[in-house]
C-alpha cells in the first residue's frame, strides 16, 4: 500500500537509496499503489557521483511491498520492505541490476525487463 | 478423528511418480497445503530436516494432538502409536531412495514431454533468430536459460544499428510468430532502445549498441548455455 509521501527504497543499481511516492499513475485520484504499479517519486537520498541526484523527480515501478499480495491459488507474498526500481518514460530500467527477489507478477504487468534483470522472481 | 490425505511425492532426480499415504492425526484441511514451487524446492527439505511452514503434517498443533490422543484415547492408539517414529522411519526410506524429495504441482508434465518442449522451443528459437539476421541484426546470441531462470528457457540477445532497424526486427519476428507458430509477443509494441519481444518460452532482446553494453545481459546470463546458430558459420557477404 504505496501512498503520496510513503518512503520506498531502491531495488537496483541506479544511484538512487531512497524514494518518495509523490503521485501514482494510472487513475485520477488513486489511493494505493500495490505490485507493479508505477509512481512518480522524489529521490530523498542518493549515492555520491551517479547520474541521478536528490530531489530528482523520477518514475518507479513497486516491486516489493510490505502489504501481501495474494495469488490465486491462495499463495500470499509478502516482503520486509518497500522497495521500487527507477525507470525513465520508455521503461527501460535506469539500474542494470535489481536487487533482491521480485514477484512474478511483474512479468504479466509487461516488466519482462526488470524480471530479465532480477537474480530471483518468485 | 485420524484423516488420511493422499499426497503425491516426486523424486527429484528420477522424475518418475508415485504415490504415498501418509495417516498424520488430527485435523487439518488442505487448503493449508502451501505446495513449495520451484524455486523452493531444492531448499525445502534438508535432510532429515522438515522446515514447518513447509511441510504442514509436521505442525506443531499436530504434535500436540498426537501426544493427546495418545494420552487419553485408546481407540486411537491401535496402530497408531508410534506414529511421529513411523513416519520418519518411512520417510528416511524415502530420502535414501529418492534423495531429495520435493512436491510437485499435479500439472507438471513428464520428463519427456519436458523434452519435446525445449525442442518445440529451440527451433522456434533458431527460426526467430535467422529471421533476425536476415534482417542485418548483429551479433545474435541464443542462450538456453531455462536451467538459471524457471519462467522462460530461451533468451534471444541481438543488436541493432538504429530504431528503424529495430522495428524491422521486430515485426519481421512478430509476422513470422504470428503466421507460422499463431503466437502473439507481449513486451514492446513500439521500437525501443531496448526491445523486448516475450512469448513466454522464448524471450526476444534487441538492443541499440550503447544499450547492450549497458545491461550487459550476457554477462548476467553468462552460465547459460549458447546455442550454435546455423548461419553463423556462413562466410559474410562481401559486396
Amino acid at each position: 500500500m504505496i501512498q503520496p509521501q510513503t518512503h520506498l527504497n531502491v531495488a537496483d543499481n541506479s544511484g538512487a537509496r531512497q524514494l518518495m511516492c509523490i503521485r501514482i499513475i494510472g487513475a485520477s485520484n488513486r489511493r494505493y499503489a500495490h505490485i507493479g504499479d508505477v509512481i512518480v517519486a522524489v529521490i530523498k537520498e542518493a549515492i555520491p557521483n551517479t547520474p541521478l541526484e536528490k530531489s530528482e523527480v523520477i518514475r518507479a515501478v513497486i516491486v516489493r511491498t510490505c502489504k501481501e499480495l495474494k495469488r490465486d491459488n491462495g499463495m500470499i507474498l509478502r516482503y520486509d520492505d518497500n522497495a521500487a526500481v527507477v525507470i525513465d518514460q520508455e521503461g527501460n530500467p535506469k539500474g542494470t541490476r535489481i536487487f533482491g527477489a521480485i514477484a512474478r507478477e511483474l512479468r504479466q504487468l509487461n516488466f519482462t525487463k526488470i524480471v530479465s534483470l532480477a537474480p530471483e522472481v518468485l | 478423528m485420524a484423516v488420511s490425505t493422499m499426497l503425491s511425492i516426486t523424486g527429484t532426480g528420477a522424475g518418475n511418480p508415485f504415490t504415498g499415504e501418509f495417516r498424520p492425526l488430527g485435523l487439518f484441511e488442505s487448503k493449508f497445503y502451501e505446495r513449495p514451487r520451484k524455486p523452493y524446492s531444492s531448499s525445502c527439505m534438508n535432510g532429515h530436516h522438515f522446515p514447518r511452514h513447509k511441510c504442514i503434517w509436521r505442525l506443531p498443533s499436530n504434535r500436540n494432538l498426537n501426544s493427546k490422543s495418545k494420552d487419553s484415547s485408546l481407540v486411537l492408539a491401535t496402530g497408531k502409536e508410534n506414529v511421529s517414529e513411523d513416519t520418519d522411519d518411512m520417510y528416511d526410506e524415502l530420502f535414501n531412495k529418492y534423495g531429495k524429495v520435493v512436491f510437485r504441482r499435479k500439472d507438471q508434465k513428464p520428463q519427456s514431454a519436458e523434452v519435446d518442449d525445449d525442442a518445440e522451443s529451440l527451433s522456434f528459437a533458431v527460426e526467430l533468430a535467422n529471421v533476425a539476421s536476415q534482417v542485418k541484426a548483429a551479433d545474435i546470441k541464443v542462450l538456453f536459460v531455462k536451467p538459471l531462470v524457471y519462467w522462460t528457457r530461451f533468451f534471444i540477445i541481438t543488436t541493432a544499428f538504429s530504431r528503424p532497424q529495430i522495428d524491422a526486427i521486430g515485426s519481421k519476428i512478430r509476422d513470422l510468430a504470428e503466421k507460422k507458430y499463431g503466437r502473439v509477443p507481449s513486451g514492446d509494441t513500439k521500437p525501443n532502445s531496448w526491445t523486448l519481444l516475450d512469448f513466454g518460452d522464448v524471450v526476444v532482446h534487441i538492443f541499440l549498441p550503447p544499450q547492450r553494453a549497458f545491461y550487459n545481459l550476457e554477462e548476467f546470463y553468462a552460465n547459460a548455455t549458447p546455442i550454435e546458430l546455423p548461419f553463423e558459420n556462413q562466410p559474410p557477404f562481401r559486396g
